[in-house]
């Protein structure tokens, strides 16, 4: 995308996360706001449904009871996918954000409802929220692990990144060499925003310097 | 006789050819020719017969390519609408395109699949 330059840090191209000139830094202190990834929503349609029929009768469904006990069904505006159950519950994945996770599983619960079914829309809660970011320095993992023993996990043979159980808000976090930052477990986007805010800090006292680019 | 147990799958008498088949025997048939069990003999045998070429005989590798417009997966058969397909079938530099089409497909193994083919 296009060049950014934050107050925090060093210019780099960038193609995610910060637009970094209209940043209110009051509430972004660091100058980089996470872009939201991934939403996971639940909802309950509130009435016994009938896969098979749904599988014949939607588009884009996949119905495989030997494998999965629920239809896949997905529609391309917002890019989303719902696993829609007997029971009536649905699981709405993959929205950039909140209010698309909802627009996305009330158009699902449209389709149900155009097949027959008394589907109503309750209990609509977002379960999960993912986001990422760059800070655009290389990370010591090893150091930052040493430091904060408690909240990481860093076994660099099975998995490259750090993992960092933040307790407050519960966010886990996935710390990569690159400076690249995956933020998930987060019910509503301010604690995505709130765990990043507090980990940038401590990302940069183990900002790891590299000998010229 | 021939009960229904027919391993093969009936989808091919769809086919131009099953179709031109299926119309003659109706030929036939009405006009007593032959009997209603050699109808569904003929038919039966056409199954076998098509199935057993296409896997065996058949050589040729057609590949496909387009827009997928929808898809289901339901009873182990997989349906596509495509729109724009191009299909390359020897001559890679002269593909046939057509603006839709609907591809059913299903498991080549008949015994994963509860009833015969559609």
């Amino acid at each position: 995308m296009s060049n950014t330059t934050t107050t925090t840090t060093t210019t780099t191209t960038g193609n995610s996360s910060t637009p970094a000139q209209n940043v209110d830094i009051s509430k972004h202190p660091s100058g980089i706001i996470p872009t939201l990834q991934n939403i996971v929503s639940t909802v309950n349609m509130a009435t016994e449904l009938d896969l098979k029929a749904i599988a014949l009768g939607a588009r884009n469904a996949e119905y495989n009871p030997k494998r999965f006990a629920a239809v896949i069904m997905r529609i391309r505006e917002p890019k989303t996918t719902a696993l829609i159950f007997k029971s009536g519950k649905m699981v709405c994945t993959g929205a950039k954000s909140e209010e698309a996770s909802r627009l996305a599983a009330r158009k699902y619960a449209r389709i149900i409802q155009k097949l027959d079914f008394p589907a109503k829309f309750t209990d609509f809660k977002i379960q999960n929220i993912v986001g990422s970011c760059d800070v655009k320095f290389p990370i010591k993992l090893e150091g930052l692990h040493n430091s904060h023993t408690a909240f990481t996990n860093y076994e660099p043979e099975i998995f490259p990144g750090l993992i960092y159980k933040m307790i407050q808000p519960k966010v886990v976090l996935l710390i990569f060499v690159s400076g690249k930052i995956v933020l998930t477990g987060a019910k509503v986007r301010e604690e995505i925003y709130d765990a990043f805010e507090q980990i940038y800090p401590v990302l940069t006292a183990f900002r790891k310097n590299t000998i010229a680019n | 006789m021939a009960a229904r147990q027919t391993p093969y799958y009936e989808l091919y008498r769809k086919s131009t050819v099953g179709e031109a088949l299926t119309d003659t025997l109706d030929d036939m048939l009405q006009n007593n020719f032959i009997t209603p069990q050699f109808y569904e003999k003929m038919l039966n045998q056409f199954d076998k017969s098509i199935n057993e070429a296409l896997a065996n005989t058949v050589k040729t590798k057609i590949t496909f390519k387009g827009n997928l417009h929808t898809y289901r997966f339901c009873d182990n058969v997989w349906t596509f609408i495509i729109d724009k397909a191009e299909f390359k079938i020897d001559d890679p530099q002269k593909p046939i395109t057509v603006d839709r089409v609907k591809i059913v497909a299903c498991d080549a193994n008949v015994n994963e699949t509860a009833t015969g083919g559609r």
